[in-house]
């Protein structure tokens, strides 16, 4: 959530997540200490998932009986299998006193039903917040029932000790730690998981058999969590690594270790290097071509059965290879996002890179700085030759950041959890459900990413995905989700376009070509008596306008609608807010007083298409009493397509619509916060998609004739060298004359403390955008309830009573 | 009224199901479990009384959840308007994110963080240094990015243990930035369910929320919906039918309800309570405090809607003395029947003469045996996680229940009458009068009083006494939430879920009457279950055992 910040310390934390990312590191996520959406679980579920893969073996979480029900609801969401988990049910008492109690108690009535060959009893944040000594409480529960063959396996697993990625692994170093372990040699592999689904396990199962090792794969879930239906069921869990085999892992010949990003002090293979002597081998996921042979060729000086140069094999991963042939044209306009645990994510985005889908975000929520720079020599080619621009590689990531970046970096399908089906709904991009947790999808236990096949069934699903896509017209889904559309059945014409490019091919049009005679009758107000359009009327035109609308709908960094100062003259500022009858009254007072009045403007003091029921109102009832006064309003474009239509029907000959940026990475700086039909957009995403509703807006309101203006605010090392290109842009739709002001530093708002622009700058900036659109030389930056000739604004009689109003 | 003995229910079976199961117990667990099962028998001399809310038996697979998943899951999650911040480490943030299908839908202009999950994501040094600077933080970046009007925070096991002050940093949030910030300490341990959060919740709504608003509703038929929390729709189609009436909803507590509704609470003529348990307290609370009487309805099932309709309509004539919503009342029933009437009898047809377990939370296992009855089907075994005594037996024996360690840690609430906002909405003899024809007013005669003879009820009934009273009672669908239910659908006998609807929905009123029957009949008549044959059918169930060192 890049430059969406409020407050001074926060901008602090931009700025570092900036400078973390111009060093090509981590730190995408820019708020501190708010989570949006995580994308990761705790400890225990780890813990719990691959305790699952041994035989036997039950699980007793030593905490508040939340945990345990927490975690059976996820599993057995995802998995389609009972999940049974003990819990100590610690309660207020036990925060006081000490858990031992309760665990022992647990126990015993767990082993009384249950009778599990093995015992995990794994801790939470509570038993490791109030200091539980578990090995101590399982010591004495020992001395107590000394008959016991029950094999206890202790885990430290706080919540806040790491995801379910580290609980994982935890688990797994506290087996072999507790385990009493036999070093007599045996000539087997050992190999070791990290986090998979049961259908891998079983490819990985099949593997060994066809190369005929004895092999001790561990934890092996295959069969727990994605059981048969039986006729008998077994209260415990069937299938799974036994007891017996795993204590013989020390007399291995060696260790395969599946898990590229494992901590090394949880490492079995390292453990049993280090007490056995055992080598080991650190390989990554299999998954993609290179990983999966790479796993092939670690394991066949161990095979024992050469049979015919392992034939079945050589098929596989020919029709591997097939297969990535056959796709190559749809998976190059792959732009993928890859999120999840972090050795998921790197193989991930290997195969996707070998494919020639360019991963333009990788992320994991765990930490795991290596990641930018494992990747960086693997997706910087890529991108290079896909001509992808921008890619991010982050760690400790949200979804929110995942959002947000999926709409700044383009991307068209998104690979992980089904965490991210909001995403996917939000912004009309498939979701490849390929990892824990899968919620809303049957299957889950099912689903295969490794090995030849594997890696082949998730890509025919991803290219499957780019293809409904790109069959689906996605442009048009995507832009019916961004752009607003027009509130009448009148037809804009619109052309279509990407929205992360704004200036691609547009086509170039000027008022005059849309000017029809049926318009040109909306218009009765020529430009030449609108002060702010014509210089010659500014100082002969009185203008009022009419505060109606306090409500906005975006967040701009320079601007604050806060306080009102009678002394102070800036847009934002009112000093009431008028319903419509009082602003129609206000008009004739000031009628009356003035004798004429040309011009009818709503300027705020927010924006006036944010409340365009009092808008529509205003005008409505000033029209009923004079066929005259020209209206005129300001407005930021967020809505603008949605009311063009309606604008031309309330003769609206001018708008006046705020434009700063024509990049979103540029507009993010500026306006950090969009909130649009309920739902709120941030950073680039926020200035994505105020832009490409700017456009459309300004290119309905010049076909349907009304004169538009387009204000850019100057901001010294913002937007300063950016003015010109939203001159020509503004130009290329329509628009009739171009505004650049300076920006006024208002105490409080985020610029407050950025620096003004100097006169000779501005007139500079100014030159240069002249030879694109014509300039405003003479604007005042009125406040949004000014009355009377620009720069000389009268006092409103009936407006004798004043007050202090803070908006929203 | 009594229900007479159902000829469903295995009589014989049910008198020595619970003896069985209690069998495999040591002597402790024995004495203890034993007093939370009971079969139902209306001819006994004196009520039957069983034990509830204390201390689930540590080692025994309960499905009960923690207080934090009251609090923030149940109470607060509906809530659209609020920015629930949880504050503790990620794994809770996570397990309450969209878990529940509570449904929201804004109003125009109306925020909603439904969708969202915001959590301070707290590590080991903010366990070990405090997490109170992070909390400020979080609150900043929220205000900062999502401009919330509400924010309320919840914490998790480990804040009230390392002693951050949520409540004064609530208290700065709401002086900084003008909005309602509320702490709930919601942590896990406390009391011994969900039960504990919901009245945590309860009692911070009353103290911060409730009476802050000035709102007054437009008609003389205004009415909050409390304890209905709108999953799979639920809360819609009870409020279509409301609004045909002619009621004035001011505000749900809490599916697809808003925090901007809920301060004007006060301003309703009735309130109208559907899930006693979790809501109980505010009603109560809001009578002390307001003067608003409030009265038990049951939305789920045609007949119990019908009464509930009517008890409404009661009251307010009672209080206007127009009984033009009587007639109203009427009319809509019977032009809603008019609709449904053909496909409820189709269901009734294929539906009659099955059996369930009902094993839902602190309400439901109650509410669903009415529209069960209304299809033909009669509940074998019935129980509530996280209930108290007077879910079971009725409010008469609130007086009678022992308070314990545990429920004295969560605090009770006496408030008095708030000056200037309380109104006596019927007099004394007005309101004995309204009693001798609506019994729900302001009462909860609980789940047993209705249940068959020869029916069983457990409390807290863990995954081991599920399977052994399955095989024993043999029912044709069992009715639970999804951690309980794939023992038993394995098995070969249909599941449906009574917290989510398994997608579907809704339930609740005359068109959700029609879905319930609609998806239970679909689920009993799947082909599927003629390749699979329930084990007690085949061969005893066994327990099976591993073990070869």
């Amino acid at each position: 959530m890049n430059n969406t910040t409020g407050t001074t310390e926060i901008i602090g934390a931009t700025e570092a997540a900036e400078a973390a990312e111009a060093a090509g590191t981590t730190g995408a996520k820019a708020l501190i200490s708010l989570d949006v959406n995580p994308c990761k679980m705790c400890m225990p579920m780890g813990v719990v998932t691959a305790a699952y893969g041994i035989e036997g073996n039950m699980v007793v979480l030593h905490g508040s009986q939340g945990c345990a029900t927490y975690i059976r609801r996820h599993m057995a969401t995802h998995y389609n299998e009972p999940i049974d988990i003990a819990s100590s049910a610690l309660t207020e008492q036990g925060t006081v006193y000490g858990g031992a109690k309760n665990l022992e108690r647990a126990l015993d009535n767990f082993i009384r039903l249950y009778n599990p060959f093995a015992i995990t009893v794994a801790t939470t944040c509570l038993a490791e917040t109030i200091g539980e000594d578990v090995n101590g409480i399982l010591d004495s529960w020992r001395e107590a029932h000394p008959q016991t063959t029950v094999q206890m396996i202790p885990v430290i697993s706080p919540g806040y000790g790491g995801t379910q990625f580290e609980g994982h692994f935890a688990f797994l170093a506290a087996l072999l730690k507790n385990v009493e372990m036999n070093s007599a040699p045996t000539g087997r592999v050992n190999i070791v998981c990290g986090p998979m689904s049961p259908a891998d396990v079983r490819w990985l199962k099949q593997l060994v058999c066809q190369l005929g090792i004895d092999a001790i794969i561990v934890p092996d879930c295959s069969q727990a969590l994605d059981g048969q239906h039986t006729e008998v069921y077994s209260r415990v869990h069937e299938g799974g690594t036994r007891i017996a085999d795993v204590l013989q892992m020390a007399g291995s010949k060696h260790t395969i270790e599946i898990a590229k990003y494992l901590p090394e002090k949880l490492s079995p293979g390292a453990l049993l290097k280090r007490e056995y002597n055992v080598p080991y081998t650190r390989l990554n996921l299999p998954v993609g071509l290179r990983d999966i042979d790479a796993l092939v060729n670690a394991l066949k000086p161990f095979a024992t059965l050469a049979n015919v140069e392992h034939a079945e094999l050589k098929l596989e991963r020919g029709r591997y290879l097939d297969a990535m042939i056959d796709s190559h044209k749809y998976n190059a306009l792959g732009r993928a996002v890859v999120f999840g645990e972090p050795d998921f994510v790197y193989s991930v985005a290997r195969m996707c890179a070998e494919q020639g889908i360019m991963p333009v975000l990788v992320a994991t929520a765990s930490k795991c700085p290596a990641l930018y720079a494992d990747l960086e020599a693997e997706l910087a080619p890529l991108a290079e030759s896909m001509l992808v621009e921008k890619w991010r590689v982050i760690d400790e990531a949200d979804f929110a950041t995942i959002e947000e970046l999926s709409v700044s970096l383009g991307a068209n399908v998104l690979i992980g959890s089904s965490d991210a089906r909001r995403i996917a709904k939000a912004l009309d991009i498939p979701l490849v459900r390929a990892a824990f947790p899968i919620h809303d999808h049957m299957g889950g236990q099912r689903v295969r990413t490794i090995g030849y096949e594997g890696s082949q069934a998730l890509i025919d699903r991803i290219t499957n995905a780019l293809i409904d896509q790109c069959e689906g017209s996605f442009r048009e889904k995507l832009k019916a989700k961004y752009l607003v559309q027009p509130d009448t059945a009148f037809a804009v014409e619109t052309t279509s376009r990407c929205l992360s490019n704004p200036d691609a091919s547009l086509p170039v049009r000027t008022a005059r070509q849309y000017l029809s005679d049926s318009v040109k009758r909306l218009c009765k107000h020529p430009t030449h008596e609108h002060p702010c359009f014509s210089k010659r009327c500014a100082t002969k035109s009185t203008r009022i306008h009419l505060p109606v609308a306090p409500k906005c709908n975006i967040t701009c960094n320079y601007c604050l609608r806060k306080y009102d100062c009678p002394n102070e003259s800036r847009p934002g500022v009112s000093s009431v807010v008028l319903s419509p009858p009082q602003a129609l009254k206000r008009y004739l007072d000031f009628k009356q007083q003035t004798g004429k009045v040309a011009i009818v403007g709503i300027a705020g003091p927010g924006d006036a298409l944010a409340n365009f029921d009092n808008t529509k109102e205003t005008l409505r009832l000033i029209r009923e009493v004079d066929k005259d006064v020209g209206f005129c309003l300001s407005t930021n474009g967020l809505l603008l397509a949605r009311y063009a239509h309606t604008l031309a029907e309330l003769e609206v000959s001018h708008v006046t619509v705020t434009m700063n940026a024509i990049d979103p990475a540029i507009g993010a700086r500026i306006c950090p916060w969009v909130s649009l039909d309920n739902l709120v957009y941030t950073g680039e995403a926020a200035a994505a998609v105020l832009l490409a509703n700017q456009i459309e807006g300004i290119k309905a309101l010049v076909s349907l004739g009304i004169i538009v203006k387009v204000n850019t605010v100057y901001i010294k090392g913002v937007n300063d060298a950016h003015v010109e290109s939203v001159a020509q842009m503004a130009h290329r739709l329509g628009a009739s004359v171009q505004n650049l002001m300076r920006m006024v530093s208002v105490k409080g708002s985020v610029f407050e403390n950025y620096p003004q622009v100097d006169k000779p700058t501005l007139l500079e900036a100014r030159v240069a955008c002249s030879k694109h659109l014509s300039q405003m030389r003479h604007c005042r930056q009125c406040r949004a309830d000014a009355a009377g000739l620009l720069g000389k604004d009268l006092l409103v009689r009936s407006l004798a009573e004043r007050r202090t109003v803070v908006f929203q | 009224m009594i229900p007479s003995t159902s000829s469903l229910i295995p009589q014989k079976k049910a008198k020595s199901a619970s003896q069985t199961v209690l069998d495999k117990y040591s002597a402790k667990v024995y004495k203890k479990r034993k007093t939370h099962m009971l079969m139902v028998d209306h001819t006994a001399p004196a009520p039957q009384e069983i034990e509830a809310n204390v201390r689930t038996i540590p080692g025994l697979l309960t499905h009960r959840g923690c207080c934090y998943a009251g609090c923030k899951g149940v109470v607060l999650g509906p809530l659209k308007d609020a920015l629930l911040l949880v504050h503790g480490p990620i794994g809770c943030s996570f397990y309450t994110w969209g878990t529940r299908r509570h449904k929201a839908r804004p109003r125009k202009d109306e925020k909603n963080f439904v969708p969202y999950c915001f959590s301070t994501d707290m590590q080991e040094g903010d366990i070990v240094f405090g997490g109170e600077k992070k909390l400020r933080t979080a609150i900043d970046e929220a205000m900062a990015i999502f401009k919330p009007e509400t924010i309320f925070i919840c914490s998790t096991c480990p804040v009230g243990l390392i002693g951050d002050d949520i409540a004064a940093i609530a208290a700065e949030a709401e002086e900084k930035y003008g909005i309602i910030c509320t702490s709930f300490s919601c942590e896990g341990y406390k009391g011994v369910s969900q039960s504990a959060g919901h009245h945590i919740a309860n009692n911070q709504l009353i103290k911060s929320v409730i009476g802050t608003g000035d709102s007054v509703p437009i008609t003389k038929l205004s009415i909050n919906i409390l304890g209905e929390y709108n999953i799979g729709g639920d809360g819609w189609e009870i409020g279509r039918v409301l609004g045909r009436i002619g009621y004035e909803t001011v505000c749900v507590l809490t599916g697809d309800g808003a925090v901007a509704d809920i301060r004007n609470a006060h301003l309703a003529e009735l309130n109208i309570v559907q899930c006693h348990r979790s809501i109980n307290y505010i009603a109560e609370m809001m009578q002390a405090q307001y003067g608003i009487p409030w009265l038990k309805v049951n939305f789920i099932g045609v007949s119990a809607t019908i009464k509930s309709l009517r008890d409404m309509a009661a009251y307010f004539v009672e209080k206007t003395g127009d009984d033009s919503i009587l007639q109203r009342t009427e009319e809509v029933i019977a032009d809603e029947l008019v609709e449904i009437q053909e496909e409820l009898d189709y269901y009734k047809q294929r539906l009659s003469g099955k059996t369930a377990f009902l094993y839902v939370g602190g309400s439901r296992s109650h509410h669903y045996q009415k529209i069960m009855r209304d299809f033909g089907m009669s509940a074998v075994l019935a129980g509530y996680e996280f209930a108290h005594r007077d879910d079971y037996e009725g409010r008469e024996v609130i007086a009678d229940i022992k308070v314990d360690a545990d429920s004295k840690n969560i605090e009770n609430l006496t408030l008095e009458p708030v000056e200037g906002k309380y109104h006596l909405h019927l007099s004394e003899a007005a309101v004995a009068k309204l009693k001798t024809t609506v019994d729900d007013f302001g009462y909860y005669g609980g789940m047993m009083k209705e249940m068959e003879n020869g029916s069983v009820v457990v409390d807290d009934l863990n995954h081991f006494e599920t399977e052994e009273f399955i095989k024993m009672l043999e029912p044709d669908v069992f009715f639970s939430g999804i951690k309980d239910k794939f023992v038993v659908q394995k098995g070969g006998v249909l599941s449906r879920q009574l917290h989510s609807y398994d997608y579907s929905g809704p339930y609740a009123g005359f068109k959700g009457a029609v879905n319930f029957g609609r998806d239970v009949s679909m689920g009993i008549y799947t082909p599927a279950w003629k390749l699979v044959v329930p084990p007690w059918k085949r061969q005893p169930f066994l327990s099976g055992t591993i073990g070869d060192a």
